[in-house]
């Protein structure tokens, strides 16, 4: 497969599965804003901008005592998430889409109409009018979309080398995510010195996994049995240690690169990071530190896979 | 719908209805069923079809217009038909019409005999500014200089005429497909009575003609559509073209030579290219040999080219023969080669570069079309009686400058064809253009990108500027129409 059309489905699939995430961290954090404290509030946007490592409009976000300003600042920092930010869901969207474009080709017709009457409807949209009615409906629409064209993907997408990459990008996306904001909810914590159950029921929420959890563990919510849901059980779809598999798995597919030091560098890579989860963490303490582990490496892994099939150099690279 | 109020005069031939309000033969059957549709059924029919283009991003981009990316060819859902017969004359005068500007290639960059002949002048090919000199002595595979070929045609009343020949890149293959796809959806039963000749399998055809010009004889060889990118206004039809042959969409960046071969990066290393498709305009090509700052073109490309280790699909240096110029030589390129009468006519075109054409043409620039030889798509054109006495003033000015570079043409009173305007039929004027294809056989599709002119009295058929789409049925033998209605 042409190298330009591997990485332009690769990040395809990082910027939906981006899109998707926040759809869902702005679904939970303005449905909180109906009935929520004003404290619990203020820990979402935190969460979600620290995940993201970036600043909320005004440099800083201030837990404000008026359900007022509280409210106010909602519709701004919302806004900032939904459509102005590099990093907020239109951006993402939009990207994605634009990859799409350029690799309509790759990817199956169905995939490709699916997406542009997600983008059109999307293209409408403006905070105003989401602000108007139920906002949530809105992320609730737009992650559906998103998962709808996920569906139709595996439904109708040939699985070729493209898929591969496409599958790569959304779970080293997702593995990416899934660390930013476990490491966000760790520090802000922290921060605290208190512990709110609210907290970590969000989270659980936010990551689709409320359910299992009360499957689990009943209702009762302690910060550990929700960290080592989210990050260790096999069941769990979005759990770390299943997106960090799934990653190594379609680079197992995705087979040698032109060097193949280089490819088998990712490999490796990939296949620590799933062990140092899968091995190390039921046993270690330090589990900031840990996730802080897996973020490096899951930079790392996305410079590995880009310098083994994109970025290699030609001198070193066989003919045929 | 009625056709109570359709304006017929006998100066524009109307390709529904003879000049007496009754239509002809080859269109009875879509008049008859569209006169048992309201104008809601039609709205709705054209809005159907609308959607279908936008949902589908079957979109082009207008130059210099920063809103305009992704914007849809305006669609007219009524179809322009044409007989078999019909299409028969035109697919005889095409295929003659090729066959001479390959010959015509072939013979200016080695002996070019027809200069030394006397039949075209030699100012008139090498003042050209599309001749490459980088292409003399070379020898196109099969003689196939153009693989691929655009033909803009018109009707008027003395019957059909070529407007323009695009040997370069032409585009709009993939609307003709598009506008099927939706316009057949739409109007199944009529479709299906009608008895419509095909024009899917363009992609089937278009592959078959890349392979014969494969390198050595190569049957299956690795081909790839060269794309200037995703900013390009037929980035769509790029997209489609590749999918429809399963070649890959490369750009500049994804390829190189090496040791005289065309390779293209892959995930799996390099691999090498045997036909390049290219979309690329020849000054974009090469930085080795054209312009030196492209970023859009492959160093080395026209080397290998040269070489035989690669297929250029056109080949560069086709320009000089759809040149506005070098056009109306065109008639008497097939008396020379061919030894036939042409089988298509020329629009009359007044050279500026003679001084004599210049005198008529600045006298009559009210009645003609002036055309700068050097630009496509409707740009830089005077359109003399819709034009102003100051605009034809200025124009005047600039033919004065540099008469080499402008043509004229008489006004042509081209057909029209009844349009869905406002849920009314109204008639708008229409061209074709039909896509020839060249390996080592001739082949047309037999459909075409039927543009019209939306702007009531406008002539400009061009997307860029105001023009939209029509399907065009080219039927499967004569009197099809069997009475019967949807």
């Amino acid at each position: 497969m042409l190298s330009r059309s591997a990485e332009g489905l690769y990040w395809m699939g990082r910027y939906f599965e981006r899109a998707e995430h926040l759809c869902r961290l702005l679904r939970w954090q303005v449905e909180i804003l109906v009935d929520r404290p004003i404290r619990e509030i203020y820990f979402g946007w935190s969460r979600i901008y620290m995940s993201l490592n970036r600043q909320p409009p005004g440099g800083r976000l201030e837990l404000l005592g008026s359900d007022d300003y509280t409210l106010a600042d909602a519709y701004t920092l919302a806004g900032d998430l939904t459509f102005e930010n590099s990093d907020s869901i239109w951006s993402c969207f939009a990207l994605g889409r634009e990859n799409a474009r350029q690799m309509r080709h790759c990817i199956s017709a169905e995939m490709w109409t699916c997406l542009n009457l997600a983008y059109l409807r999307l293209r409408k949209s403006s905070i105003p009018e989401i602000w108007k009615t139920a906002p949530e409906s809105f992320y609730a629409a737009t992650a559906s979309e998103i998962n709808t064209f996920s569906g139709v993907a595996e439904a109708t997408m040939y699985r070729d080398e493209g898929w591969h990459f496409l599958q790569l990008g959304r779970f080293i996306e997702r593995a990416q995510c899934s660390t930013a904001l476990l490491l966000s909810q760790l520090a802000i914590a922290k921060l605290r010195d208190v512990s709110f159950d609210a907290d970590w029921t969000s989270l659980l929420r936010v990551c689709q996994a409320y359910d299992a959890y009360n499957r689990n563990y009943s209702v009762d919510v302690q910060p550990r049995r929700v960290l080592d849901l989210l990050v260790t059980d096999p069941s769990l779809h979005n759990s770390l240690c299943c997106s960090l598999e799934a990653a190594a798995a379609e680079l197992d597919a995705i087979g040698p690169g032109p060097q193949e030091h280089s490819s088998a560098a990712a490999r490796r890579m990939a296949g620590r990071m799933s062990a140092l989860i899968q091995n190390d963490w039921p046993d270690r303490d330090d589990h900031e530190a840990l996730l802080e582990q897996v973020r490096q490496s899951g930079w790392e892994l996305h410079d590995l896979v880009i310098a083994a099939y994109v970025n290699y150099a030609i001198e070193d690279s066989p003919a045929r | 719908m009625d056709f109570d109020d359709y304006n017929l005069d006998a100066e524009n031939y109307d390709e529904m209805f003879l000049p007496d309000g009754v239509p002809r033969e080859h269109s009875r059957l879509l008049h008859e069923t569209l006169r048992k549709l309201s104008a809601e059924e039609l709205g709705s029919i054209q809005e159907r079809i609308t959607r279908s283009f936008l949902n589908e991003g079957i979109t082009f981009t207008v130059y210099g217009d920063e809103e305009a990316d992704e914007r849809i060819i305006p669609i007219d859902c009524l179809p322009r038909i044409l007989s078999d017969a019909e299409w028969r004359k035109l697919e005889a005068g095409l295929t003659q019409r090729l066959g001479a500007l390959n010959r015509f290639l072939e013979d200016i960059y080695n002996e070019a005999r027809i200069i030394a002949d006397g039949v075209i002048p030699v100012e008139m090919v090498r003042g050209c500014p599309q001749y490459r000199i980088e292409m003399r002595g070379f020898s196109a595979s099969h003689g196939t200089w153009v693989a691929i070929c655009g033909t803009d045609l018109v009707r008027t009343n003395d019957g059909f005429m070529v407007l323009e020949d695009n040997l370069r890149v032409p585009s709009g293959v993939s609307y003709m497909v598009a506008n099927r796809k939706a316009v057949k959806a739409s109007l199944r039963r009529l479709y299906r009575k009608t008895g419509v000749q095909e024009v899917e399998h363009y992609g089937r055809i278009l592959l078959k003609t890349l392979r014969e010009l494969a390198p050595r004889g190569n049957s299956d060889p690795c081909i790839a559509l060269l794309t200037p990118g995703v900013y390009n206004s037929a980035f769509y039809e790029h997209l489609f073209l590749a999918r429809e042959i399963g070649a890959e969409l490369v750009e500049g960046r994804d390829l190189l030579v090496n040791n005289g071969f065309v390779y293209m990066r892959t995930t799996a290393g390099l691999r090498r290219v045997d036909v390049i498709y290219r979309r690329v305009d020849d000054d974009f090509l090469d930085p080795l040999v054209f312009r030196a700052d492209s970023l859009l073109g492959v160093p080395g490309l026209l080397h290998a080219y040269k070489l035989g280790n690669v297929a250029l699909v056109n080949s560069p240096g086709t320009g000089v023969a759809d040149d506005k110029s070098v056009y109306a030589y065109v008639p008497d390129m097939i008396r020379y080669y061919l030894g036939e009468e042409p089988l298509l006519a020329n629009v009359k075109t007044y050279i500026c570069r003679r001084p004599k054409d210049l005198e008529y043409t600045l006298d009559n620039l009210e009645n003609l079309v002036v055309k700068r030889v050097g630009e496509s798509g409707g740009y830089g054109m005077l359109v003399g009686p819709h034009s102003t006495p100051e605009e034809r003033e200025t124009y005047a000015k600039q033919v004065r400058a540099n008469p080499a570079d402008f043509i004229s043409q008489p006004v042509l009173a081209l057909s029209r064809a009844p349009c869905l305007i406002e849920g009314r039929a109204e008639p708008r004027h229409v061209d074709l253009r039909p896509f020839v294809l060249h390996g080592c056989e001739t082949r047309i599709v037999p459909g075409a990108f039927c543009r019209v002119a939306l702007r009531r009295g406008s002539l400009v058929v061009n997307s860029s500027q105001g023009g939209g789409g029509k399907d065009l049925w080219v039927l499967a033998e004569d009197d099809q129409s069997s009475g019967q209605s949807e």
